[in-house]
């Protein structure tokens, strides 16, 4: 029996031994930290994925060139949740299970937020996910986090667009073609009651399947119906839904509003070899939040997605995607947070991101981890200002900003048209019902 | 009234792409019993042959001929190489459908680092809207119905009128006595995986040019069309293939026009399952060029 207790002991050590670092209350511990990318990789949103692996990789370059989270270096490993909901449990289970030194979760789009934001949470692993939802307008998740506003907003901003948008009259009559996922039919309803209650109709509404071959007839009741504007989200599917409008339409394009997703290198790629580049330029307009692209957060963030090419060579290309930029800043912020508390420890350092990120009174403003790293050691309070700008946490973890009005230029940069009044954006807000 | 016939028009577009990939596939089970499921990626595989070819300054009807090729070589070759070793160790069919599954997901993945995950489209003008009333179709769109028609009518002259078609024939009634009666089985079947694979290239490229924008994971989606239209004209008979490609192309596009175009995929599907529930066998099950006598 003696030999029997030693060597389970023994064992239970071994074990112990073999689990590399573990997260502590004080102290930042040992061995490499991983984020995980939780997010569609394949699919029809399979864009979005991408997009966010080219987050983290700057993130990780900027935390680990200056010493790593207390030594520790950072690395990025992609969960693909195929953008569907069953498909996305066992990704993040996995995530969650399986990854040594897990400091953040980053993604969770509206595709699979619902199923795995909860996972996460109760794993109590930081995320900071890309969802829209209104079911996040108010959650009670601690380690849930939104740099982006609900989709409402997203779709408001549309309907801003049409109605106040310059270089064209108001539009007036539109035609709502989203994908039929989750994420893209989130605006259909506040899109609906925005712009009928501000005048608009709705001419059709079209929930399109996503990776069908063709949307003919799709495109010929659109056009049947006459409107003036469309207003879309159809990731994956808005070359061949745009290129049809256009053959079926004697070659003359409909000016169509995107929402935040639309600016993006591969939708802006797929869209103009689909319908040239001087049409995209000439009808598109979309939405995005407010950004400078400059300051030093900004440099800092372009200087490590450029060096993370030799990783991932389409990095570079998401030097003005919203969610990049957002959820680097995530990283960053969270990094910022464990040396903050001096903790590895996610119950102890999660409540500290929204200070970081908030600021609290006469906390010096910081824009990179280094700055951020030297003033908590310099034993100052820090608010990080990253290369999204400036974040506003609320009591439910949700960070909001306003929008601004954009379009292409002829490389795919972002081009700032216009932006929505105060007064404006009050108008649709209450005609939507917010 | 009009969105009808627009719809219908638009289905004469489908149904041909939809025939011309589902003969091949179905004349591919039919002659030597496989069903090949890397199918849709040996289209996609094409209709990317394609696309860099077209980048590169070809037409894209050059980019056709040399998609067709393409697939034939690739098909002949996934047969000699992978296929055809299973097939002598005696594989069980089951067996050789989960082959050629994995051979699938083997050319999807192999493929995704080379072309990536994104759509792209053939640099190719549609040429001007022609009018027939409510039907408005491009000057591509008239040309893929004039291939599909020519590619019928050929396939037909083929099985019908050739010494090799009557091989074909004999070689999927019996391939033992079709041996026996000195018909050199091996050679027939090589032959059909070159004439299937270059009708399943050249449905990938029609596919993907008819689509406008295309990505590697339209392989998956291609496939279960073809499918479709082959099991609901009768697995392995080429004129069950060509009606159940009148049928999915007509429904699908005629159901968008009807209902929400959400549903239509669940229409045509929903009628698949409901022929098979009557007719398990297919439409034309034992009465297509292929089948046995009797």
């Amino acid at each position: 029996m003696p030999s029997r207790f030693v060597f389970a002991v023994g064992a239970i050590l071994l074990l112990a031994a073999c689990g590399g670092s573990t997260p502590t209350g004080n102290g930042l511990g040992t061995g490499a930290l991983t984020v995980g990318v939780i997010a569609p990789f394949t699919g029809a949103d399979a864009g979005l994925g991408p997009a966010y692996y080219a987050a983290c990789l700057p993130a990780a370059l900027s935390i680990n060139n200056n010493g790593g989270v207390g030594g520790r270096m950072l690395s990025c490993s992609k969960f693909d949740t195929r953008g569907e909901p069953a498909d996305a449990v066992p990704a993040a289970n996995q995530m969650v299970a399986s990854t040594s030194g897990l400091m953040a979760a980053i993604g969770c789009t509206s595709d699979e937020a619902s199923t795995v934001v909860p996972i996460i949470d109760r794993a109590h692993i930081p995320m900071f996910c890309m969802t829209g939802q209104s079911e996040f307008n108010k959650t009670p998740l601690k380690y849930f986090h939104r740099l982006v506003p609900a989709d409402v907003y997203d779709a408001y901003a549309m309907v801003g667009s049409a109605l106040f948008g310059p270089g064209h009259a108001p539009y007036k009559k539109a035609a709502l073609v989203f994908g039929d996922d989750i994420g893209s039919q989130a605006f259909v309803q506040p899109a609906t009651n925005a712009f009928t209650k501000l005048g608009g109709t709705i001419a059709i509404n079209q929930p399109i399947h996503l990776g069908a071959p063709s949307y003919r007839t799709e495109v010929q009741a659109m056009l049947a119906s006459h409107p003036d504007v469309i207003f879309t989200e159809a990731l994956g599917s808005a070359g061949t839904y745009l290129k049809e409008v256009k053959t079926q339409n004697n070659g003359q394009m409909i000016p169509f509003i995107g929402s935040s997703a639309t600016i993006d290198p591969e939708w802006f790629q797929q869209v103009r070899d689909a319908i040239g580049l001087n049409d995209l330029l000439k009808y598109y307009a979309g939405v995005d939040l407010g950004y400078t692209f400059t300051g030093p957060a900004y440099a800092e963030f372009k200087t490590n997605l450029d060096a993370s090419a030799a990783q991932f060579p389409d990095a570079p290309k998401y030097k003005q995607r919203g969610s990049t930029l957002h959820l680097y800043d995530g990283i960053i912020m969270t990094a910022l947070a464990m040396v903050a508390t001096n903790s590895s420890d996610p119950t102890v350092y999660n409540p500290k991101i929204i200070d970081i990120a908030n600021g609290t009174s006469g906390a010096t403003v910081v824009n990179t981890y280094k700055d951020g790293v030297a003033a908590l050691k310099a034993g100052k309070s820090i608010r990080f200002e990253g290369a999204g700008g400036q974040n506003n946490f609320n009591q439910w973890n949700n960070s909001q900003s306003g929008y601004i009005l954009v379009g292409y230029d002829k490389d795919g940069g972002e081009v700032r048209a216009g932006e929505l009044t105060p007064d404006q954006t009050s108008k649709i807000f209450a005609a939507g019902g917010s | 009234m009009d969105l009808f016939v627009a719809a219908f028009g638009f289905g004469l577009v489908s149904m041909s792409v939809i025939a011309i990939a589902a003969v091949g596939f179905t004349m591919q089970f039919g002659i030597t019993n496989m069903i090949n499921l890397a199918y849709g990626e040996v289209m996609i595989s094409s209709a990317y042959v394609a696309y860099y070819l077209n980048r590169a300054g070809f037409t894209i009807w050059f980019g056709m001929v040399a998609g067709a090729l393409f697939g034939a070589v690739f098909s002949f070759l996934l047969n000699r190489i992978l296929y055809a070793p299973f097939l002598r160790k005696g594989t069980s069919h089951l067996g050789m459908v989960i082959v050629s599954l994995a051979v699938s997901l083997m050319i999807a993945n192999l493929l995704l680092p080379i072309v990536g995950y994104f759509p792209v489209s053939y640099q190719e003008d549609p040429g001007r809207l022609i009018r027939w009333g409510s039907i408005a179709l491009t000057r591509d769109q008239f040309i893929i119905i004039g291939i599909a028609v020519v590619l019928m009518l050929a396939i037909h002259a083929l099985l019908t009128y050739t010494r090799l078609g009557k091989a074909m024939r004999a070689t999927a009634a019996n391939p033992t006595l079709a041996r026996n009666c000195g018909i050199p089985t091996q050679r027939v079947i090589d032959a059909v995986w070159l004439i299937t694979g270059a009708l399943c290239g050249l449905a990938g490229v029609v596919a993907a040019l008819d689509s406008d924008s295309f990505a590697i994971a339209n392989g998956a989606t291609f496939l279960i069309t073809v499918l479709a239209a082959a099991v609901l004209g009768g697995a392995g008979q080429p004129y069950g293939a060509m009606i159940g490609a009148v049928l999915i192309g007509m429904i699908t596009e005629l159901s968008a026009a009807a209902w929400s175009p959400q549903y239509k995929e669940v229409v045509a599907f929903g009628i698949l399952v409901l022929v098979m529930v009557l007719r398990p066998q297919g439409l034309l099950a034992k009465r297509g060029a292929l089948a046995a006598a009797g």
